[in-house]
């Protein structure tokens, strides 16, 4: 039993270490700290767009390299953002199958609440899609994950047990609970607003 | 390789796919919806007393319908509710017992506030003997858990690692915190309920307050309160025995009435009608009467 759990335990630390190398931190001058994550070695991030307004955008990568970031694409209503930061071999993190994920799966949020740098919290999906108390959502697919995400973790990303990127962290509905937009929602984004100059996404 | 962690996400979801088809949406209130319990194919479901406001309810059922629904009974003491579904061929939950369970052991909390099921995860917080709810309702076993009761998941089921249902969550009973009715609860209310329509429960007609008892009362009767009646409903039991604003009740059925809990914990329903001799102070005396015990409407 104690070895099931310690088994448990490493194979947590270990997923965390692993997408912990593909997370930033997004820095904004009128809008605070948020998160961020690497999807491609050539500098894509992806995070909220209510994490950096119309400011200028500082990255800082998990190395701790500072960068300047340019917005690519920002999308208010499904509150995403591209940026682009000039570096070459990063460590960028995969993305999972967000569409497969069902109630009671485990998940990981990673990120900088309150600025702590890479503090992550552990959970499962309580739901996903639409509907009961959270049509006033609209439309908009999200996850609704049994986590507690504070100011900060926006932007960064909900893992898989996989070590899988399944959604970006935006929101917090109620103590302990958070909002993810999914990650199919988010490689659609990708495609829509860089079209052709979409990166690879592995 | 993550494989342990891989399997045990995947067990958990099973689990919640597996209990989730005898999981439902119960509309009863204005703040909206709440979940239920399915306790047999033929409509019964289990939910909880406070998430039912009016005579207007429906159920929600996992294959989408939304069927009518009407309340065959309810005990606010416990905080459980039965309704008939109109409605056949449903998927009753596999109940369990608490017995095997341990503090520390994961479950899940399910619930249905939306078309689908929705799943919080938490462990066992503490599990203690039988107690007595704050309005006087007797539960089997004290379980308690650290899952998010989300808006919408009371009267929704805790389950095990096997898909059981340990009882049926409320976070209404104890505020602040997830509390779980076991099974054997649930199954003597639903009982209880289908019989009578109600869980009955004892009265004399009275209210009352801990008061301490004065000179050597203490010693002479081995207690240090009593209850006081600040107030005798006329024609009720407590009247037609002759008990009188002013008394102190010490005694009642041979066992001692120090607090409000211990006098509602002796008028459960099996007393109604039972003539009992009930030990009281007045004037400063030890005086016994006999009260006939009515039924709380």
């Amino acid at each position: 039993m104690g070895e099931l759990l310690q088994q448990l335990n490493s194979e947590i630390a270990s997923v965390v270490e692993e997408a912990g190398r593909s997370l930033v931190q997004v820095r904004s001058v009128r809008r605070g700290h948020g998160s961020g994550i690497l999807c491609h070695p050539e500098g894509l991030i992806i995070t909220n767009a209510h994490v950096i307004g119309n400011a200028a955008v500082e990255v800082t990568l998990a190395d701790g390299r500072e960068l300047s970031a340019k917005v690519l694409a920002e999308d208010s209503d499904l509150d995403l953002a591209a940026l682009y930061v000039e570096a070459n071999d990063l460590p960028a993190a995969k993305f999972g199958e967000s569409r497969n994920l069902r109630p009671g799966h485990l998940v990981l949020a990673l990120g900088h609440p309150w600025g702590v740098s890479g503090a992550t919290t552990a959970g499962v999906i309580i739901g996903l899609g639409s509907g009961g108390q959270s049509d006033s959502r609209s439309k908009k697919e999200w996850l609704e994950v049994n986590l507690p995400l504070r100011p900060g973790n926006s932007g960064g990303p909900l893992i898989d047990v996989y070590g899988h990127v399944v959604g970006i962290n935006t929101m917090v509905t109620g103590p302990n609970i958070g909002i993810a937009v999914p990650i199919h929602v988010v490689k659609a984004f990708l495609h829509q607003k860089l079209g052709a100059k979409e990166p690879v996404l592995v | 390789m993550t494989e342990l962690l891989q399997n045990l996400s995947n067990a958990l979801a099973a689990t919640v796919e597996s209990a989730g088809p005898s999981v439902v949406r119960v509309e009863g209130r204005r703040r909206g919806p709440a979940s239920g319990v399915i306790w047999s194919a033929d409509g019964l479901i289990v939910t909880t007393h406070h998430v039912l406001e009016g005579d207007d309810i429906k159920v929600g059922l996992p294959d989408g319908n939304k069927v009518k629904a009407t309340l065959v009974g309810r005990d606010p003491t416990t905080d459980l509710a039965l309704l008939r579904a109109e409605t056949t061929g449903l998927t009753p939950a596999a109940w369990g017992d608490t017995d095997a369970e341990r503090v520390g052991h994961m479950v899940l909390a399910l619930g249905r506030p939306g078309e689908s099921v929705r799943a919080t995860l938490g462990i066992i917080s503490a599990l203690g003997k039988s107690w007595q709810t704050p309005s006087g309702g007797r539960v089997d076993r004290y379980l308690q858990t650290d899952v998010v009761m989300y808006p919408g998941f009371s009267g929704g089921p805790l389950v095990d690692s096997e898909s059981h249902v340990l009882g049926i969550n409320t976070s209404a009973l104890l505020r602040g915190i997830s509390l779980t009715i076991p099974t054997l609860t649930v199954r003597q209310v639903v009982e209880t309920l289908l019989t009578h329509g109600r869980v009955r429960r004892g009265h004399l007609g009275v209210a009352a307050q801990p008061a301490r008892l004065q000179g050597d009362l203490p010693k002479q009767i081995g207690q240090e309160t009593g209850l006081l009646l600040i107030s005798v409903e006329q024609g009720s039991p407590a009247d037609k025995g002759g008990l009188l604003m002013g008394d102190t009740i010490v005694v009642l059925d041979g066992q001692p009435v120090r607090h409000l809990d211990d006098l509602l914990a002796l008028l459960s329903g099996d007393k109604i009608g039972a003539s009992v001799p009930v030990r009281i102070v007045r004037g400063g005396r030890v005086e016994e009467l006999k009260v006939t015990i009515g039924e709380r409407t």
